[in-house]
């Protein structure tokens, strides 16, 4: 029953209340550096250091941590084994793509900064919201399994939803959904980036977070301390949800297409890769890893097609081979349950 | 009545396929409680051994190539099981099942990049006119091949059967099944039992990739949603059992063949997993499986 790493029994319990201060440095640091690169790229200034592939490439990981650490939830506090991640994205990114063509204005008929500002806030809202039901449905009918059977039926869902937008003719079905607006940019990515980091990290500090590490650590036990089990589940199901939804939203306004396939059990298992490989609860793990991996794969992607171009295609054999090798030799992932100082409660106090 | 019958012959073909594959999940299942996700990898891959072996070992007759396919695969099991899983045996239980995945899209990719990502079929090598008896009598239009694959494979279930209840090392598999701790205690070599149970399985996956190249056709990635599927089948027959597995994977076959000829095609995952989750919500352990216990 119990999967994520245990923490240090020695340890005394951390305080629940956090450090704010350091956290919103690094916060505000981010968003510092994030709208000068942004407005330079666009502006097309030094383009030789600053090219606008290499914001794509950041585009992509802050999309992607949040997925990672959205699925933390559930994988590493709740300690449970969803499988079905991608498809609560989907759900997002149809919903954020619909309401962006079919029911808002298009960012041309509004003014310039605010109405792309709105229009993202209404649709990430609506992304969020959709995928939320979703998840918090799936929630309850998943109340009566748990271990491998919670994971079957997470990947169940996935597929279904898959499966379901390929039957709806209205989004595309199976072809995909055509002529999204772009309007996210690395900036919006950004700022919903620093927001969910700061939302879950308040969260599985506070007295509603540990409920699920005490979950986690024995259901049993955490039953009898009169923890409604099932009730704190589904909220950590639909909260992950919403949050993969956000992502979802995100990816829908970046990458302007979508098919039901770029959702399939493919895309969960690489966000359960970069979870893994940064750690199980552990936000940080979920930061690096999704760093780590992204980062590893363009530079292979760059290395082979300069070099070994006949090669170029070998690097799909490395992402498996990663996950086998952390498996077999640091099951914890690289940061394992451990959280950089910026992300750590104060101790004691 | 006439496409009744061959529908039923549909269903019976798809879902001794299903069965073969599902035995494996079922019976790695039954003794280590792990669910290998690389095992509709495995069944892949013996589909393209077979189909390596038919072009260049031609000349062979199919009683022996597809014996030697059987092997060749249950090695490859067997090693994936050596490397990657025996370390891990101890270990949580999640960290496996995430090492399986890994291994599952290692082949995958393997596959691909090796042999490339289109679409293949295995050269015919069982008969493949149509069954005059039943065409007379019925009226139905069944090919031999059909016949054989659903025979064969009955075949095969039958053997497996024997060999779990009435040989030695089958009794050994039912011991660590029912206590993995307990049963090394009493002399008996728990790696070799895994081993033996990790080559049985690969070797019917095997057959099932076999056929289902010669009945439809195979590309690197048909190991996920067909190995889901087969997945889909244990588990609702009630996963570590072995009449459920085959139960189940008639059942889901049927339930399948009905959707494409009377729905839509498109249905068809959809509709299976709807099943799969419809079953599990009522029936938490499958048709045969039996509940375990939650302890404190």
């Amino acid at each position: 029953m119990s999967t994520a790493p245990r923490p240090d029994p020695a340890q005394p319990l951390p305080d629940t209340r956090p450090s704010r201060v350091r956290f919103w440095m690094v916060c505000a640091g981010v968003l510092a550096l994030a709208v000068p690169l942004q407005l330079l790229v666009d502006a097309g200034l030094f383009s030789d250091v600053l090219n606008p592939y290499y914001l794509h490439v950041l585009t992509i990981i802050g999309m992607n941590i949040i997925l990672v650490a959205s699925l933390n939830l559930l994988n590493g506090y709740l300690g449970e084994f969803a499988l079905g991640h991608a498809g609560f994205m989907a759900v997002g990114a149809y919903t954020a793509a619909l309401l962006a063509t079919r029911a808002l204005p298009p960012a041309s008929a509004l003014p310039p900064v605010l109405g792309t500002v709105g229009i993202l806030l209404v649709t990430l809202a609506g992304a969020m919201a959709a995928a939320a039901l979703v998840g918090y449905l799936i929630g309850l009918l998943t109340f009566k399994t748990v271990g491998d059977y919670l994971a079957i039926i997470t990947l169940g869902f996935n597929m279904i939803i898959v499966n379901a937008i390929q039957n709806i003719d209205f989004v595309g079905g199976p072809r995909g959904f055509t002529g999204i607006a772009k309007n996210t940019n690395f900036v919006a990515v950004a700022v919903c980036l620093v927001l969910t980091i700061g939302v879950l990290r308040n969260l599985v500090q506070s007295t509603f977070g540990r409920v699920w590490v005490s979950i986690r650590e024995n259901a049993i036990a955490a039953e009898l301390m009169g923890v409604a089990v099932a009730r704190a589940k589904n909220r950590a199901f639909t909260i992950a949800a919403a949050f993969a939804g956000l992502a979802g939203g995100l990816w829908a306004q970046n990458q302007q297409f979508i098919t039901p396939r770029s959702f399939d059990y493919m895309k969960t298992t690489e966000i359960l890769v970069m979870l893994y490989l940064g750690g199980m609860a552990s936000l940080s793990g979920s930061i690096l890893g999704v760093v780590a991996y992204t980062l590893l794969m363009e530079v292979l992607r760059n290395l082979l097609s300069a070099f070994a171009p006949q090669l170029a295609e070998w690097r799909m054999l490395i992402s498996p081979l990663i996950l086998i090798v952390i498996m077999l030799t640091r099951q914890t992932g690289l940061l394992g349950n451990r959280e950089w100082r910026w992300l750590r409660p104060r101790q004691g106090a | 009545m006439d496409t009744i019958i061959q529908q039923l012959f549909n269903a019976a073909q798809l879902g001794a396929v299903y069965a073969l594959i599902a035995l494996g999940y079922s019976m790695v299942y039954g003794i280590i409680r792990l669910i290998n996700f690389a095992h509709g990898d495995i069944f892949m891959l013996g589909g393209f051994i077979g189909l390596l072996l038919t072009t260049r070992l031609g000349w062979l007759p199919f009683w022996v190539l597809m014996p030697l396919a059987m092997l060749l695969t249950a090695l490859v099991g067997v090693a994936v099981e050596r490397v990657a899983y025996r370390r891990l045996r101890n270990a949580q239980r999640m960290s496996v099942v995430i090492t399986t995945l890994g291994v599952g899209i290692f082949l995958e990719n393997l596959v691909r990049l090796t042999v490339g990502p289109e679409t293949r079929q295995i050269p015919a090598r069982l008969p493949s006119g149509p069954v005059v008896w039943l065409q007379q009598h019925l009226g139905a239009f069944v090919t031999w091949d059909k016949l054989w694959i659903i025979l064969i494979s009955l075949a095969l279930m039958a053997v497996l059967w024997l060999v779990v209840n009435r040989t030695l090392i089958g009794t050994a598999m039912r011991a660590v099944a029912d206590n993995k701790d307990a049963v090394p205690l009493m002399g008996v070599n728990l790696n070799l039992v895994i081993a033996v149970t990790f080559a049985i399985g690969s070797a019917l996956a095997a057959a099932g990739g076999i056929f289902y190249g010669q009945a439809y056709s195979i590309d690197p990635y048909m190991g996920i949603d067909l190995g889901w599927k087969a997945f889909i089948a244990a588990v609702i027959g009630g996963i570590g059992s072995i009449e459920g597995a085959v139960l189940g994977s008639f059942l889901l076959a049927g339930v399948e063949v009905v959707t494409v000829a009377y729905l839509s095609s498109n249905l068809k995952n959809g509709i299976a997993f709807g099943l799969l989750i419809l079953l599990l919500l009522v029936w938490p352990w499958g048709i045969m499986g039996r509940p375990t216990l939650k302890k404190v």
